[in-house]
């Protein structure tokens, strides 16, 4: 992933010689079928990048991997169900996991909180490469 | 959960792989298998402070109950989770209910109000698949009033008896 313009607007700041390291622009990998919809990442994200929805997508719980309480889940309402699920339902005000949790990558200043927060370790930070100098220079 | 007291209901021949983990259900699936006779489980998850104390008390009154009902004692109907309503019903109940406190009078404070959330959300989730939502319902009793218990399950073993059998995979 490329810096977001937030990450390019940080980066353009520093001074050419500090070494661009892990924690600024990092790549951001999320993994859906980790998640569990608990919305730490999204409380601990500065920039509203990643938000908790109010709604969950059913088919997130056939993917679970299934020695998970989510994929228990999802093993036992595919054994019961009378077809495939309807993508999106609302979820209630106190059942506070099992929410879709929605990225924005735009808006993602590649800092890495959400990623440290995860109780399930469902994001991943990677560190960016950073062409430093030259994307200092195009947005400066 | 509810362990080897769910029973499978009504042998579907894909019953085969449920009752290989209950050895219980197994031998009576073994025998050739009768369509739904009618027979029925349901799965009432009761809240140890209130509706289990009161099925206690409708016991000892000798108020019967139908005798489709499982009762299993929980701590507190905050404990009951959306995965032990839907594996209930994907082994073999053919429908669960939560029994819990009066709305405010919960001994922590709020376990009836998670539940009644996670009823709906399971609620949500059945609807989803196509499955009947009423197979799943959240009531409230207080302790000292045997007779709404006694009513709640009855009430929930005819709304699961009019419903047509629960296919399982
Ligand atoms: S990396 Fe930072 S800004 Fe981006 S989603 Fe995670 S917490 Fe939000
Ligand atoms: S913190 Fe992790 S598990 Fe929780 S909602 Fe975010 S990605 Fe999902």
């Amino acid at each position: 992933m490329p810096l977001t313009h937030r990450g390019r607007e940080i980066v353009g700041r520093l001074p050419h010689d500090v070494a661009i390291g892990r924690g600024i622009g990092c790549e951001i990998v999320r993994h859906e079928e980790l998640c569990v919809g608990c919305g730490t990442c999204a409380k601990n994200c500065p920039s509203g990048a990643s938000r908790r929805g109010d709604t969950f997508d059913v088919n997130q719980l056939l993917s679970a991997p299934a020695d998970s309480r989510r994929g228990a889940l999802g093993a036992a309402l595919q054994r019961i169900a009378r077809h495939a699920p309807a993508r999106v339902i609302a979820v209630p005000e106190r059942v506070t996991v099992f929410r879709t949790i929605f990225y924005d990558e735009e808006e993602c200043l590649g800092c890495g909180a959400c990623a440290r927060n995860c109780p399930v370790e469902a994001i991943e930070a990677r560190p960016a490469v950073v062409p430093a100098a030259p994307a200092a220079e195009s947005t400066s | 959960m509810s362990g080897a007291r769910v029973e499978a209901p009504a042998a579907k021949p894909a019953g085969a792989k449920n009752s290989a983990a209950k050895p219980g259900a197994a031998k009576r699936g073994g025998k050739a298998v009768t369509p739904n006779t009618g027979e029925r489980t349901i799965v009432a998850f009761c809240c140890s402070e209130c509706a289990y104390a009161a099925a206690d008390a409708a016991a000892n009154a000798r108020a019967s109950l139908p005798p489709t009902v499982r009762l299993v004692l929980m701590p507190c109907t905050g404990r009951v989770s959306p995965l032990h309503l839907l594996s209930a019903l994907a082994d073999g109940a053919d429908g669960a209910m939560v029994a819990g406190c009066l709305e405010g009078q919960c001994h922590y404070r709020e376990g009836n109000f998670q539940a009644i959330d996670r009823v709906a959300f399971v609620q949500r989730l059945l609807e989803s698949v196509g499955v009947e939502p009423e197979r799943v319902r959240m009531f409230t009793m207080s302790a000292g009033d045997p007779p709404r218990f006694v009513a709640a399950v009855r009430e929930m073993d005819r709304v699961i008896g009019s419903l047509p059998p629960l296919g399982r995979a």
